[in-house]
């Protein structure tokens, strides 16, 4: 079983009425996301994510590998989604399901092929070594679009992911540890984000971000990746309804509506987050400045 | 009401918090099982009645049941004379097969278990379609046959509203928000429940009764199925401020006032009150 439970005729109708009627299940607009939490780790690049009741927790990482033969400037960036038992009943640990090769797609299309990530900027020594990017998803609990939320978090775990400092000397690489160097941003060349949309009643209703009883009544998909700067790097319509060329082009200036509301609050929640790390790192430690923080144990010698 | 007692799993049941004995069996709700205790051989055999899960007890002494009201869980466990809305999944020669939980084994539903059904006019249900029924038997141990059924075996008779739903929409809500609307419908609505509190379906029913009312079957494995064709032009809105309120308040487990509020808030958002 790796298909989500069909809806009831009853649900399935009822959904379908209630759209033509202009009214989504949980009160919201067509194009309105549902609730969005970003929180991060104590880490960098661990991002936990709520749309909804869909619920993500991403993982950047970083190691130091020999690059590919044929790219020898390049670093490597993958995208790892794996859909465990713990998301949905319908999902089995160990075996790849259709929902978990089309997230997988989507996002390493919109996120790795538009080279969000400047992977030349991972290399340390041409065709020698060079940094390798991993971005590991799990998904907590699914109702629906996870597209659009497993790329909000890969994105916003990519921007707060810092990687450690690595440097050449006399030919010998020396890596320097998160505590001892202050670790480097990953470069980021743009930040494009898929905006899922689903076609219901013969592609006449369009609405943005579906929840899993409307993913399951809904006739097709229409995902747009798009950036701040409204360069499309992605856009699908793989099945189902028909979706007028109109349509798509409306549905790509609401996308970069929300495209810019959410790289916004991505930008917030990560400058929160930085400030409150603060002066960290042996090197803002050590400084001079800093007070003098009196030892417990001592004073309690005293 | 009494301070309500919070049992434990294998806890016993205190002896003194069941109701008066009499000549009518004793009936078990969800969440307690009957255990024998071992004793030496000499001596009869000693039962008792222990909790399988966290909850609240609660006796009725006027129908002589005994139950468990359990925190808001997310797993149905089927048991005995549960209440259940079901989805047919296919049918065989004798059985509907049904989903009372997606992704577990098919509950079984016999193809006469209808009221005043017989080999020559039996409702003939399709795939997708649901249907308000009474869990019959759970079988023993693992991997066993659930059978559902839709008529009372007793009298024939649809007692309860059993039988197949048709059209309305299906909210998803806990186990446990469904075991407190099964009980809050249950008893009577002057009777200020002190466990319970649960007053947002008597709210809805008040404001909603000027557009036509609703229809609303609650099955124990956590679907709540609302009608309101009654109301005609509003029946979606009204069905969807329900679901609404119904999930609001199982989801940020609120007090009767707040619940008053939320019905207030939702029904003016829809322009239904």
């Amino acid at each position: 079983m790796s298909r989500e439970a069909n809806l009831s005729v009853a649900e399935r109708e009822f959904v379908l009425e209630a759209l033509r009627q202009g009214q989504r299940l949980d009160g919201r607009q067509a194009d309105q996301y549902r609730p969005l939490s970003i929180s991060f780790g104590e880490e960098y690049g661990h991002v936990k994510l709520q749309l909804g009741k869909t619920s993500l927790v991403v993982r950047i990482s970083a190691e130091v590998t020999k690059p590919r033969d044929e790219r020898p400037f390049d670093g490597l960036f993958n995208i790892n989604v794996e859909l465990s038992a713990m998301g949905s009943p319908a999902w089995e640990n160990g075996r790849s399901n259709d929902a978990e090769a089309y997230v997988a797609n989507v996002v390493d299309r919109v996120v790795r092929h538009s080279n969000a990530l400047d992977t030349e900027s991972l290399c340390i020594v041409q065709g020698v070594s060079c940094w390798s990017i991993r971005a590991d998803v799990h998904v907590l609990d699914f109702d629906g679009n996870l597209t659009d939320a497993v790329c909000i978090a890969v994105m916003t775990g990519l921007q707060h992911f810092r990687r450690p400092d690595a440097v050449v000397r006399d030919g010998q690489v020396i890596v320097y540890g998160i505590d001892e160097r202050v670790p480097v941003a990953l470069n980021i060349t743009h930040k494009p984000l898929s905006v899922t949309f689903n076609a219901f009643n013969e592609g006449k209703n369009l609405i943005l971000d579906a929840s899993l009883k409307e993913e399951l009544a809904s006739e097709g998909e229409l995902v747009i990746g798009i950036n701040n700067g409204g360069e499309v790097c992605f856009l699908s319509k793989f099945a189902g309804a028909p979706v007028d060329a109109h349509d798509i082009v409306e549905k790509s200036n609401v996308a970069l509506e929300k495209v810019k509301e959410i790289n916004a609050r991505i930008d917030k929640v990560l400058l929160a987050d930085l400030s409150r790390r603060g002066k960290k790192g042996m090197m803002e430690e050590s400084r001079a400045e800093n007070d003098r923080e009196i030892d417990s144990r001592t004073t309690t010698v005293v | 009401m009494s301070t309500p007692l919070v049992l434990l799993p294998g806890d016993e049941v205190p002896s003194d918090h069941l109701p008066p004995a009499n000549n009518n069996p004793l009936k078990l709700g969800p969440g307690l099982k009957l255990l024998s205790e071992p004793t030496p051989a000499s001596e009869k055999p000693r039962h008792v009645l222990t909790a399988t899960q966290a909850g609240i007890l609660s006796t009725d002494a006027k129908r002589n049941t005994v139950s468990l009201l359990s925190f808001p869980n997310r797993r149905y466990i089927p048991t005995v004379n549960d209440l259940v809305i079901a989805q047919i999944h296919h049918s065989s020669a004798d059985y509907f097969h049904c989903m009372v939980t997606p992704h577990t084994a098919h509950a079984l539903l016999g193809q006469l278990s209808f009221e005043g059904a017989n080999k020559k006019t039996r409702p003939m249900l399709k795939q997708g379609e649901l249907v308000y029924a009474r869990v019959l038997s759970v079988g023993l141990g693992a991997g066993a046959e659930v059978e559902i059924t839709c008529v009372n075996p007793a009298t024939g008779k649809a007692d309860g509203g059993l039988g197949p739903l048709v059209g309305g929409m299906v909210f998803d809500i806990t186990t446990g928000m469904a075991a407190r609307l099964i009980r809050a419908s249950s008893s009577s609505p002057d009777d200020d429940d002190a466990v319970d509190g649960l007053v947002v379906l008597s709210e809805l029913g008040r404001k909603l009764e000027s557009i036509g009312g609703f229809e609303i079957a609650v099955g124990r494995n956590g679907k709540v199925w609302v009608d309101c064709s009654n109301a005609g032009d509003s029946a979606v809105k009204a069905t969807i401020a329900l679901g609404r309120c119904l999930q609001g308040t199982d989801e940020h487990n609120l007090n009767p006032a707040d619940q008053k509020k939320l019905v207030s808030k939702v029904l003016r958002e829809f322009k239904l009150a």
